[in-house]
């Protein structure tokens, strides 16, 4: 990686292209913008490429969604700063979520969208731990690396978010 | 073992990651404790139901493209434009943004980049938009309808000229994020050729003649009123694109004669 070569970058980098977009949709929860930050946080990724001191394919996985991660968030701010952009966005809250699946069969319609309209209101640093854990598959030291935070607080913030999305699901069942 | 404790380490125990004395001890304990069964039970299906409500979805292959095509215009333009002096804070950057939890760090980061960075993010926001689909938010060729666009979405009121008479008509506009904040971005065609004109007010700045630079097969030309910083950048010669400059500097000393009068 320190050669420069856009090529050897590439190799490394574009394989966690699905990673990076799965945790910038469920980031910027929009399709259209997640797109926007992956391609910001490989160019970032790229610029700072002689940075990058680990080792091995999942090193560089972190490595690459913490950059990911930090670019939703400057994306988020900007949200924030002009709130009427995501009014010409209309492809917020798309129906990807609710496309058909294997497993969705398992579950009622109700359950499902209530589990992921709860995912959705999660605090982000709530959020991001669940989708690094459930859909990443990244261990508590690699996650702590994405998020700067120790293991430990992976864990606790886990176990807090994962509870709260079982109460969403306990009250669907009471409902239904 | 108290039961909130204990549903910590059942997730650690459920993720794999606890140690195997700690495992033993959770294991010993769910088989006294019906409670704490019940728990694992409903975790595993959550589990199931988190991975089946939000399916991970691959990439597209757009996406896949335009990234490709972004790096390699990325890593020529790299060159032409300083690369030993981005590479001594590059270190700094990285590390910041993976300590520091806070937000603003790639702000702190970025912030020592200075003019030449800034130029490498007006380039690529000339590069970005010429990607399908990117190029304007608010397509128009008029004036009174992109102006008032922007008043919704920036805290700023971008100056919006058209020079269709001048042979550089207006196309649209759109929203760009430049120098940590958002940016109005304004099109005009010229012939085949697209110019991005990015304009932001500035607080403090001595207003200043235009200054020429080069990225990639791109011109940029940046200068400075009392009100705002310009950026503009286009594949046109460089001759085309100072003269293109002047028009909007006319523009603005009339537009400024105008509210003084």
């Amino acid at each position: 990686m320190r050669s420069g070569e856009t090529g050897g970058f590439e190799a490394a980098m574009l394989p966690h292209l699905n990673a990076a977009y799965t945790l910038a949709r469920y980031l910027t929860r929009n399709d259209h913008d997640a797109e926007d930050v992956v391609q910001d946080a490989y160019l970032r990724a790229f610029t700072y490429r002689d940075s990058f001191r680990g080792d091995g394919a999942e090193a560089g996985r972190a490595w690459l969604l913490a950059i990911v991660r930090n670019t939703a968030y400057s994306w988020r701010r900007r949200e924030g700063k002009s709130a009427l952009v995501t009014e010409f966005d209309e492809t917020r809250h798309s129906d990807a979520v609710a496309e058909e699946h294997p497993e969705a069969a398992l579950l009622r319609d109700a359950a499902r969208q209530s589990l992921s309209r709860a995912l959705d209101q999660l605090p982000p640093e709530f959020r991001e731990v669940i989708v690094l854990r459930e859909l990443e598959g990244l261990s508590y030291r690699e996650i702590g690396e994405v998020v700067g935070v120790p293991a430990g607080t992976v864990m606790s913030r886990l176990s807090r978010a994962r509870e709260r999305l079982q109460r969403a699901l306990r009250a669907e069942d009471r409902e239904g | 073992m108290s039961h909130e404790h204990s549903e910590t380490q059942l997730d650690a125990y459920l993720d794999g990651e606890l140690a195997s004395v700690e495992a033993a001890e959770l294991e010993a304990h769910l088989v006294r404790c019906p409670a704490c069964a019940r728990l694992r039970e409903e975790r595993l299906a959550l589990r199931a139901a988190i991975r089946a409500a939000v399916p991970a979805q691959p990439a597209p292959d757009a996406l896949r493209e335009r990234v490709r095509l972004a790096l390699r215009a990325h890593g020529t333009a790299g060159r032409g434009g300083g690369p030993r002096a981005a590479r001594a804070w590059s270190w700094l950057a990285i590390a910041a943004s993976l300590t520091l939890v806070a937000l603003g760090s790639w702000g702190l980061a970025l912030r020592g980049a200075a003019a030449g960075g800034l130029a490498d993010e007006v380039f690529r926001s000339h590069v970005r938009s010429l990607m399908p689909g990117h190029l304007t938010d608010v397509r128009s060729s008029d004036q009174h309808t992109v102006k008032p666009w922007f008043d919704g979405a920036l805290d700023y009121s971008p100056p919006v000229y058209d020079f269709a008479g001048r042979g550089y008509p207006l196309l649209g506009g759109r929203l760009d994020y430049i120098a940590e904040r958002p940016v109005a971005a304004l099109v005009y065609g010229r012939r085949q050729h697209l110019i991005s004109l990015l304009v932001w007010p500035v607080t403090r700045a001595p207003a200043a003649p235009p200054t020429p630079r080069f990225r990639q097969g791109y011109h940029l030309l940046h200068w400075a009123t009392p009100i705002y910083s310009y950026w503009v950048v286009s594949d046109l010669g460089l001759v085309e694109l100072q003269d293109f400059s002047r028009l909007v500097q006319q523009a603005d000393s009339a537009a400024a004669a105008g509210m003084s009068r």
